[in-house]
């Protein structure tokens, strides 16, 4: 893996879209854009969030995710036999209305705002989920590139809905067989293009831990039926080990959170890692990308036990929060974390993107760049101490 | 705003010519009344509603001891305030010649004193004393113009106003031998 300074900053992956990008998406979704059209209007504003970045002093890049609709749900350009389907248009599928109806009422959410890539045929690659965004970005900068794609248990859970995924496959496991094969290949494709940083995206663990029927999400618009935890995190555990069974020589990470497509800290999920961690470490991966700013995420001090088992993306701001966090507040922050990781273990990072959803952006550019640029000065102070 | 005359599913044109027909007595007249739906218990609380051509089925749940096939009717009255409003939404947005992408309206209410319909109590409004009714809404149009195409739904909705004023209802009563 390239060399990288101690106390790495970057992000977790989206950034906010503006209002002409999200027209122009509409417009290629509603088949009023080309695709050409669209990557040209996209192709600027990636290179604009690149530019943000590297400005706010960002080791490691992502391209804000501005070609997504959001960070899973794109999956349905990239992949044959998946559909992007509203919950409204789920309704008529779900075999429990009420229970949707009552988590749409909680969420003050209407149901076609709310999209999720649902399997209605066999599952194949195209041309890969994230190659593009890859190659473009390889063009525009010269930092390490992280990639963020959805996880196996994510990308498997929130696309096979009852009563449409199962007349192509009888369950969720048997997707799973070919959701694994396509993003193994993914990463050994990344890889052999240059990107630095695969990172999985599995928000949905949280849901499975600390996820109560009454708090229900749609992080996973499948609407998942309550199952035992630990049985989701081995299965999640089980997946991710098939994707990267053999595979080094490209840094991976998983992410997981609480939610992050509100501003009302009241409706996310709350809990610590406890729970997680022990199946978390399993993970044949070398970070774990954590939410850890928010007061949600919990006590640090469940980590003691898994001192530097693994690098740590530590979450040191909220990306949902108008004030910005100060570096010694993140200094302090990540003091915290070492008494259980060694400086070269832990990179600094968002709690998660800055618009998760492109129709839900939780926070201005303008704050954003903000933000990023607190966690450099912050790393600028670690370093001097601990470098 | 869009000019088409095809425009949230509805021929622009046409629509604005019919609901200017309105002036006309005659269509007023025909418009105005009788509406009719004629209930038929089916058994236990299950009933259908023939409306025209078409019928709707209507039960209570099942911890009413009903076997809760179909919605009550009381929230067939929420859905029915709801799609009224739906209608005058996306009436008046095509009047205007905007694009609706989604709508969605979501309609809740609280009974006053529900043990009056349950026998246990003989004063009180059975019905509901409050219904709230919001509306979600994806169209090209700026916001105040949006608020102002909801605002004449609402009050333009013939079932939210029969709901929201006092109506004379007249019932009668026959046995059948």
């Amino acid at each position: 893996m390239a060399q990288i300074p101690l106390f790495p900053v970057t992000t977790v992956g989206s950034w906010p879209r503006s209002t002409s990008l999200i027209r122009a998406l509409r417009a290629k979704q509603n088949g009023e854009m080309s695709e050409a059209d669209f990557d040209s209007v996209a192709d600027q504003e990636v290179i604009s969030c690149l530019r943000s970045q590297e400005e706010a002093g960002m080791d490691i890049v992502t391209d804000g995710e501005q070609r997504r609709d959001n960070f899973y749900s794109y999956a349905v350009d990239k992949l044959t036999g998946m559909q992007l389907m509203k919950v409204s248009d789920l309704l008529d599928y779900a075999k429990d209305r009420a229970r949707m109806e009552e988590v749409l009422r909680a969420l003050d959410v209407p149901a076609f705002a709310i999209k999720s890539p649902i399997v209605v045929g066999k599952v194949a690659k195209k041309n890969g989920l994230s190659l593009d965004e890859m190659s473009f970005m390889k063009k525009h900068t010269d930092r390490q590139i992280k990639i963020p794609i959805p996880g196996p248990y994510m990308l498997t859970r929130s696309s096979w809905f009852e009563g449409l995924s199962d007349k192509v496959y009888d369950s969720p496991e048997e997707l799973a067989k070919d959701v694994v094969a396509i993003l193994r290949q993914e990463v050994l494709d990344l890889k052999e293009i240059g990107c630095d940083f695969v990172q999985f995206d599995e928000p949905i663990l949280s849901q499975t831990v600390y996820g109560e029927e009454s708090t229900e999400t749609f992080m996973c618009a499948a609407l998942p039926q309550r199952r035992d935890p630990t049985e989701e995190l081995e299965f999640a555990v089980r997946l991710m080990n098939e994707v990267m069974d053999g595979i080094t020589g490209i840094r991976t990470g998983v992410h997981v959170c609480r939610g992050n497509w509100s501003r009302k800290e009241e409706v996310l999920l709350v809990g610590n890692y406890g729970p997680m961690l022990p199946h978390l470490m399993q993970m044949n991966i070398d970070q774990l990308v954590l939410e850890c700013a928010t007061p949600r995420a919990g006590e640090m001090e469940v980590f003691k036990e898994y001192a530097n088992e693994k690098e740590i993306g530590l979450g040191v701001v909220n990306p949902r929060t108008d004030e910005i966090e100060t570096p010694d507040e993140i200094v302090t922050r990540v003091k915290e974390m070492l008494q259980y990781f060694d400086p070269d273990k832990i990179f600094l990072n968002p709690d998660c993107g800055f618009g998760t959803f492109a129709e839900r952006n939780v926070n201005t550019p303008e704050i954003a760049e903000r933000k990023l640029q607190v966690m450099s000065q912050a790393a600028v102070k670690l370093r001097a101490e601990f470098g | 705003m869009a000019q088409d005359d095809n425009l949230n599913g509805l021929p622009r044109q046409k629509l604005i010519e019919v609901l200017e027909s309105f002036k006309d007595p005659e269509v007023f007249k025909a418009v105005t009344g009788p509406w009719k739906s004629r209930v038929v218990w089916q058994d236990g609380m299950r009933a259908k509603a023939y409306m025209r051509n078409h019928v709707t089925e209507m039960d209570e749940p099942g911890d009413l001891t009903a076997t809760d096939v179909a919605a009550s009717a009381h929230e067939q009255l929420l859905s029915a305030m709801g799609s009224c409003i739906t209608v005058g939404f996306i009436v008046n947005a095509t009047k205007r010649g905007v694009k609706v992408h989604d709508l969605e309206v979501v309609v809740e209410g609280y009974f006053d004193n529900i043990r009056k319909w349950a026998g246990v109590e003989d004063v009180g409004n059975p019905g509901y004393g409050k219904i709230s009714a919001k509306a979600f809404v994806r169209a090209d149009s700026d916001e105040d113009t949006l608020r102002d195409i909801f605002r004449l739904a609402v009050e333009g909705s013939p079932v939210t106003q029969t709901v929201r004023h006092s109506n004379e209802v007249i019932t009668e009563f026959e046995v059948i031998s």
